[in-house]
């Protein structure tokens, strides 16, 4: 354990050390000698996006209500606390015991998107564990994977001794199970876990620039690597002792997961690819969890949690019922996703009778034609039908969501997206009449980003000029005052896609790419473009190999391995619907 | 309804959770304490506190206050037990009264005394800071610039620092001084360790405030609110 002066003295010198002090309350603090297995669950973000994380939390509950086993939790230091570190030779510990990472017989790391993946180097090294799988010995911790990121776990093969492709409720006590036994031997428990992969159990054969080429496994392991889901969601387990933060992080509140997936299948969508079948809680299991939880919080306010929560079958009984038992109490609810239709707003009219906060919506394109192409099934109507909704029940900001970059999209299905605003514009200001000085709307406008297990994995990204050029479009025809306009650097979303569609040999680049010093990379404030040019340069490969290429329909792909969404084949059918002109 | 007013501790296991973060947490016990909150009216109803003047970040203290309001009177005994019940290591209350019915919500504005005692290491001998307090003591006028504030300005902190003095704690010497506070302009106990010459992240372990309080009334300005201390009434 770290002498406690020593880290106290480090609290002092840096921004909200709230961020590393733990003792919130709902923490949980086992004894440590009695754990048979003891589980540092590692988050490469700073505090306050961790702790935000659904699957950190029921992960977290999950091993630490089994009496063999202990769970403790470690954010990435924000920079000022990584540099107190490392001058005072200190190591990355956990929140909890305050005990350094290298101490616990596993690491599990949350993979929550792709540019968080030089942090997880940089903590595994402030850790004092080799950040190569390869590197490692029987003295290190088992460094095991998991989360979004790991339904294309090979450009973090490297890194990983293994990896659960999935949801982690059920496997994850099967995996600490396993770690019991010595390194090697917990290795080959491993592998014989549906759903856990270890990368260096199979070999990759590069056929081309870009991530084609075929993994293929050695020594019989799993292929194809079957990904895990719960079956039932009513029975799977789930925290209603939630932890409550003393920092003011992005979701201070009850979080319920009312469904999980989505059934809508948009074709630009991961998510819903790989988190297929959609699986409801019942209303009942519901009602009492968020009692029990806000009993158990104190919080102020009860979010429902779903990829879209207005799809859920009961939702208007769903929410009479929490606002009957807990308003009262001064307890809110809140949707944090809607659909764009008349029905979602009355839903949320329904909750926010005071708080009119704003509403969001994402039509995703800006014509018919091409949320067709999508498959974003939203008609003009209906966004126009909820805008009406919302105006006429005291709401006057919203929120709208667009890609640029689209598959078949042309400039002017970029222009239209201002033609579109402008008009519901229009349409605002004269439904709200004299209360029309109030109104804002705020588009949000990111590069869209092509990604394994969808029907648009092939299709290559727009260059970064040309996703620069939409942009200025939209710049320049979108320019009332009441209009707010923010997108992703077109830097950071070629990124993205490059590491999504990686394949093994992007190891090598993150690698670099972190010894130069990128991290945080999600963060305007610390994105160097720069570095990874460098580090793809360095390596010998090229970003747009992988961000922009337009992938062969017939080659293997680096990532068809992982049974994960649709079989290939019906991805394959899908793109030929979407490109053919979109009839579903 | 009814009104009480609670006195807290803030201990080390805490002390690194800002002001803010205070408020939410202490809020969200008594809601988990099921103590039954009065909200406010209007658009975001919220439970009706006040709290004391901020304590500075790494501070401990034996002195906070907040008032909470509740639609049913109850004992004050109860509401420090169900209270400390809910409340994390590093926080806990340690004395509730009731305020008469008759009282509008307390915000403690008329509270301008505050006391500490400072911590220093074995870094600066007894002698050493018994000499630089003399001299500070003495002065005439003590001026600080406060660049941080908007907009800027000179303050002659003298006047507002109603004791300092050294006396000899368990590791070292501690420094007891009792300083003005709150809205009319107050010193902090970081600006007097300056004062003496001293760097906080070397010689300084501890920040505690003691005391809060409210100075007599014919020390005050006048028109100033009539002084009251803060100490237990009894109805
Ligand atoms: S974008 Fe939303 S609605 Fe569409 S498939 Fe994904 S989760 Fe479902």
């Amino acid at each position: 354990m770290m002498q406690i002066s020593q880290f106290e003295a480090l609290l002092a010198r840096v921004n909200k050390p709230a961020r590393y002090t733990d003792g919130e309350w709902n923490a949980v603090h086992k004894d440590w000698a009695a754990a048979r297995v003891r589980l540092a669950l590692l988050y490469p973000d700073v505090y306050e996006v961790g702790m935000s994380h659904l699957g950190l939390h029921i992960l977290y509950h999950v091993v630490n209500s089994h009496p063999d086993y202990l769970a403790e939790r470690c954010y990435a230091p924000w920079t000022d606390m990584e540099a107190e570190l490392r001058r005072a030779g200190a190591p990355l510990t956990s929140l909890e015991s305050r005990r350094p990472l290298s101490e616990f017989d596993v690491v599990g790391v949350t993979l929550p998107y792709e540019l968080t993946y030089t942090n997880v180097l940089n903590m595994l090294d402030l850790a004092g564990i080799p950040p190569r799988a390869a590197d490692r010995t029987e003295e290190h911790p088992l460094v095991i994977g998991g989360g979004p990121g790991a339904v294309n776990p090979e450009p973090m093969a490297d890194f990983f001794d293994a990896l659960l492709v999935g949801e982690g409720e059920e496997a994850l006590l099967e995996i600490l199970e396993a770690a019991r036994a010595p390194r090697r031997e917990a290795l080959d428990r491993l592998a014989a876990i549906p759903g856990v992969y270890l990368p260096d159990r199979y070999q990759y054969s590069p056929a081309g620039p870009g991530p084609v080429g075929a993994v293929t496994p050695r020594e019989g392991a799993q292929y194809p690597l079957v990904r895990r889901y719960v079956a039932d969601l009513d029975a799977a387990p789930f925290p209603t002792k939630q932890l409550v933060p003393y920092l003011d992080t992005v979701h201070s509140r009850v979080t319920l997961e009312i469904m999980r997936g989505c059934a809508r299948g948009c074709r630009f969508c991961q998510a819903g690819a790989c988190y297929r079948p959609r699986r409801e809680r019942n209303l009942d299991t519901l009602l009492r969890q968020a009692e029990e939880a806000v009993a158990a919080t104190g919080f102020d306010e009860v979010s429902l949690l779903a990829f879209t929560s207005v799809d859920y079958s009961r939702i208007e009984q769903l929410v009479t019922g929490l606002t009957e038992r807990l308003g009262g109490r001064g307890v809110g609810v809140a949707l944090p996703s809607l659909r764009a239709d008349a029905f979602s707003v009355a839903i949320a009219n329904q909750i926010q009778k005071v708080r009119k906060s704003g509403l969001t919506f994402a039509p995703e394109a800006g014509t018919e034609r091409l949320r067709e192409v999508i498959r974003k099934r939203l008609s003009e109507e209906d966004l126009f039908a909820a805008a009406d909704a919302a105006f006429s029940s005291g709401w006057f900001r919203l929120k709208l969501y667009f890609m640029i970059g689209l598959p078949t999209e042309t400039n002017e299905d970029v222009e239209a997206i201002s033609d579109l605003v402008h008009r519901l514009l229009d349409f605002g200001r004269g439904a709200l009449g004299p209360r029309r000085g109030r109104l804002q709307i705020s588009v949000s406008v990111a590069g869209f980003v092509p990604k394994p297990h969808t029907p648009f994995q092939w299709v290559g990204q727009d260059e970064t000029e040309t996703l620069a050029e939409k942009q200025r479009i939209l710049q320049q025809t979108l320019r009332a005052r009441a209009v707010k306009l923010s997108w992703t650097d077109p830097a950071v979303s070629a990124l993205e896609a490059a590491v999504s569609r990686g394949d093994r040999r992007l190891g090598a680049v993150i690698h670099r790419a972190w010894e130069l010093g990128a991290k945080f990379d999600s963060w305007g404030e610390h994105f160097q473009p720069a570095l990874w040019e460098q580090a793809f340069a360095e390596c010998g490969l090229r970003l747009s190999d992988y961000a922009h290429q337009e992938l062969p329909r017939d080659a293997d792909l680096a990532w068809d391995h992982i049974a994960c969404g649709p079989a290939k084949d019906a991805l394959r059918a899908e793109l030929d619907r979407a490109l053919g002109g979109g009839e579903a | 309804m009814a009104q009480y007013v609670c006195r807290y501790r803030k201990g080390e296991q805490l002390r690194w959770i800002s002001h803010l973060d205070v408020k939410r947490t202490l809020e969200r016990a008594m809601r988990r304490a099921g103590l039954p909150l009065a909200l406010t009216q209007g658009h975001n109803p919220h439970p009706k506190l006040s709290f004391g003047p901020p304590l500075p970040l790494g501070a401990t203290s034996d002195a906070e206050l907040f008032a909470l309001h509740v639609t049913e009177a109850m004992d004050a005994d109860e509401v420090k037990q169900r209270l400390n019940e809910q409340l994390p290591p590093g926080l806990e209350v340690t004395e509730v009264w009731a305020l008469p019915a008759y009282r509008k919500k307390e915000t403690f504005g008329n509270i301008d005394l505050a006391g500490y005692e400072v911590t220093l290491g074995d870094s600066v001998g007894r002698e050493d800071l018994q000499g630089r307090v003399d001299q500070l003591l003495a002065s005439p006028e003590l001026i600080v610039h406060r660049g941080g504030e908007r907009p800027e300005r000179t303050v002659d902190l003298r006047p507002l620092i109603h004791r300092l003095e050294v006396r000899e704690g368990d590791d070292g010497p501690v420094l007891r001084m009792r300083l003005r506070t709150g809205s009319h302009g107050g010193a902090r106990p970081q600006e007097v360790i300056a004062l003496l010459g001293l760097d906080e992240r070397e010689h300084v372990r501890r920040y505690h405030r003691t005391e809060l309080s409210t100075r007599p009334s014919a020390d005050r300005r006048p028109g100033a609110a009539r002084g009251r201390r803060w100490r237990r009434q009894r109805r």
